[in-house]
């Protein structure tokens, strides 16, 4: 009986290891990538869980994981994760993003796999060359995004005001529509030290003509009469934004948008919102560049090429990783990428700006009109660090200490004279490059 | 002889009971030595280095980092900024935490329900709470300047994050919204511990209500005071989150405090290093309030009882 129990124990034991080797000897041939991404919104990120899913199924040996993280958040957690050796072997990167990943060693050249999607796909070379420098391309581009002028064209119609292509006409527009008493303010203009509001200032300063930062050979540009102009001009327009503009980021600014407390803003889109929170009339739904100084011959706007980090050194995970951007860069998948978010996402390849996956989405259909307007934009956009073919890559410590919406501060704030909050701009960007380079 | 032999098992038995101590407390020790002193002895060791973003490698440059935040007038504007923010939110919370205590020690219909309702602000998680009062502040929109408007309060919406005064004294009011229930219930418990006689006893000599608190009530709560006025401070002076998260540390720098410009130094201007020499000076700091504070104001009745 003894003996009976024995043989069955170590038969149950044998049994259970094979169990439990089986599963894992399986998994060991799965190549796991994880991936990192900043786009929060349930709705995106249920997007992008429907294509890995799609991806994981036709692909058994690979599985794609998503973990959505906070821009607000990334510029410490990312490479903090990279030091403590739990780095994602995917994140997404702006292009003032990628030269502190670099800095800390992570980031994996990208040349031969981003030229086999350009023969494949036809890349925008505005998309790549903000990702190409010290001899590589360090990024793969997925979307572009820029910003354009959004208003409420019955607010125009009824104040019998055509939209405006010059700063004279649209501080005139801004004026005529700004009706504090009914609590409607002719524009939304942030102030709040962030992204936001650096993007939105370097708007002005392109079209004042400072759109570069830096002279030829690395030294900083900033403090000159163009970049004067645009904060001065800026401060104009700012007396008709709401009094808690100080405060603002992209969603209080759609949300002033939307409600019809202000009748333009700054932003990449406000399809969606204006959609599902506001009128939800396209006919209603303005979008045009932004205005220029008298003296410049048309518009500009700052424009995000985002893209994509290989971080992991393991060639398996690197095809591994490549394969998903294939898959995604395919333009029957990559419509339906960008559509996570329909009107925000630009395509950044010629046969995605066409794929049918692109324009069927039925937000896009709708509201086709604004987002050609919107990639017509986009050709005209430049972001501040990137531009004129030179790329230094310490624009990161003047980005990621938003030292432009700092110095904007300083003016619609603090009542300081433009020329010298630029001035001090300028003395504060000497000081980050001088300790990035400690 | 019988004596010593008296002695050897009073220590033997006081050695083992001492083992038993040390065994009992050895894994908190330990805890708190990988939780607490690790990562204090890293920062210190960091402090006298040029590491700037992290996972990046740096060499020792002795106190040059600790010059150089000393030297900084942002260091001693976000040091002023602390010791405002301290007072205020210690005025306002301890004011709203008496006044919310009296009331809940009285007899009234509903008390229980009033003394659950009035602990929900500190329940709530921070995230909520800022998303909470950013929208309700807003001016688009927002339900406080619409009340504001609509009763002809003010003309016009408030900023109340659009300058930096105007946001100091908000976030202040939204993180004393936030805390003061907890020091409400923290008193009301200790005031329910002081005898009902005292009070009687006050009445019969014709004390005053105003009086009777501060005769009677106010001596009674000193030890809870006393902590309170210890661990509160600290608290309030190494609150992040909220000023995180309402206003960035803005405008212009306006609600940047302390633990504000160690994280933007640490994580904005990639200066670990320089981040670190600062906490290591903050922590020194607080460390001599500690000890100024219970050298002074430690409850006098304690003292004698040691």
């Amino acid at each position: 009986m003894r003996a009976k129990a024995g043989a069955f124990t170590i038969a149950l034991i044998i049994g259970m290891l094979f169990m439990a080797w089986g599963p894992v000897s399986a998994q060991e041939d799965v190549v796991e990538i994880v991936f990192w991404h900043m786009e929060q919104p349930p709705h995106r990120v249920e997007r992008i869980q429907q294509l890995i899913d799609e991806f994981n199924e036709a692909h058994p040996n690979i599985h794609v994981s998503q973990e959505p993280q906070n821009w607000a958040e990334i510029y410490a957690k990312a490479p903090a994760a990279v030091a403590a050796g739990n780095a994602p072997d995917l994140l997404f990167a702006i292009p003032d993003f990628t030269p502190i990943i670099r800095q800390v060693g992570a980031v994996q050249p990208v040349d031969d796999f981003v030229a086999e999607m350009d023969e494949a796909h036809g890349f925008f070379p505005s998309a790549v060359e903000p990702y190409t420098y010290d001899g590589h391309v360090w990024a793969v581009p997925l979307w572009n995004m820029a910003h354009s002028l959004w208003y409420h064209v019955d607010m125009f119609e009824e104040a019998g005001i055509e939209p405006p292509e010059t700063w004279d006409e649209w501080l005139a527009a801004v004026e005529a529509l700004t009706d504090e008493e009914a609590g409607v303010y002719g524009i939304g203009l942030p102030a709040n030290r962030h992204l936001y509001t650096d993007q939105t200032v370097y708007d002005f300063m392109i079209n004042a003509g400072a759109f570069e930062l830096y002279n030829e050979d690395g030294t900083l540009r900033f403090d000159n009469p163009d970049t004067v102009e645009a904060l001065d001009f800026y401060s104009q327009l700012y007396q008709y934004s709401p009094p808690d503009s100080p405060n603002w980021t992209w969603g209080e600014a759609e949300a002033c948008f939307v409600s019809r407390t202000c009748a333009m803003i700054l932003q990449f889109t406000v399809i969606k919102s204006y959609e599902d929170q506001g009128e939800g009339d396209p006919e209603n739904l303005g979008v045009i560049p932004i205005p220029h100084a008298a003296d410049l011959e048309e518009s500009g706007t700052i424009a995000y090429p985002n893209a994509v980090m290989l971080l992991t050194d393991d060639p398996d995970k690197q095809e591994a990783a490549y394969e998903w951007l294939r898959f995604l860069l395919e333009p029957e998948n990559y419509g339906r990428f960008l559509n996570m978010e329909p009107g925000l996402f630009l395509p950044v390849t010629e046969d995605g700006s066409e794929a049918e996956s692109y324009w069927s989405d039925p937000l896009v259909v709708e509201y086709e009109a604004q987002i050609r307007v919107m990639l017509e934009n986009s050709q005209n956009g430049m972001l501040f660090g990137f531009t004129g073919g030179n790329i230094f890559p310490s624009i990161a410590q003047i980005s990621a200490q938003n030292l432009l919406a700092q110095t904007l501060q300083r003016v619609v704030i603090d009542g300081e004279a433009p020329a010298d909050a630029v001035a001090w701009g300028q003395e504060q960007m000497i000081e980050a490059i001088e300790a990035a380079e400690e | 002889m019988r004596q010593t032999g008296k002695v050897k098992t009073m220590r033997t038995g006081w050695n083992s009971q001492a083992l038993l101590g040390y065994l009992l407390v050895a894994p908190l020790l330990l805890w708190l030595a990988g939780t607490i002193l690790y990562p204090l002895m890293a920062a210190i060791n960091l402090s006298f280095q040029n590491v700037g973003i992290i996972g990046t490698g740096g060499q020792y440059i002795g106190l040059e980092n600790y010059s150089k935040v000393l030297g900084s007038g942002k260091f001693w504007d976000a040091f002023k900024r602390s010791l405002v923010w301290v007072i205020g939110n210690g005025l306002f919370q301890t004011v709203a935490a008496f006044a919310t205590a009296l009331i809940l020690k009285q007899r009234f219909s509903g008390r229980g329900i009033a003394r659950v309702w009035v602990i929900l602000s500190w329940i709530v998680p921070t995230v909520v709470v800022v998303i909470i009062w950013r929208w309700m502040l807003g001016t688009s929109g927002g339900i406080v300047n619409y009340l504001l408007v609509a009763l002809g309060i003010t003309p016009e919406p408030v900023a109340f994050f659009g300058s930096p005064n105007t946001a100091m004294i908000s976030v202040m009011l939204i993180n004393s919204w936030r805390w003061f229930p907890l020091m409400a219930v923290i008193l009301l418990a200790s005031m329910q511990n002081i005898p009902q006689e005292l009070y009687e006893a006050a009445a019969v000599d014709g004390a005053s209500p105003f009086q009777r608190f501060l005769n009677v009530t106010l001596p009674g709560l000193q030890p809870v005071l006393f902590v309170m006025g210890l661990v509160g401070t600290l608290w309030s002076f190494n609150v992040f989150d909220v000023i995180w998260l309402l206003t960035g540390g803005g405008p212009s720098s306006g609600t940047t405090t302390l633990p504000v410009y160690i994280y933007e130094m640490a994580f904005k201007k990639y200066r670990l290093s320089r981040a670190a020499a600062a906490s290591v000076l903050v922590g020194l700091f607080l460390l001599l309030f500690a000890v100024l504070f219970i050298r002074f104001m430690a409850p006098k009745g304690e003292e004698e009882g040691e």
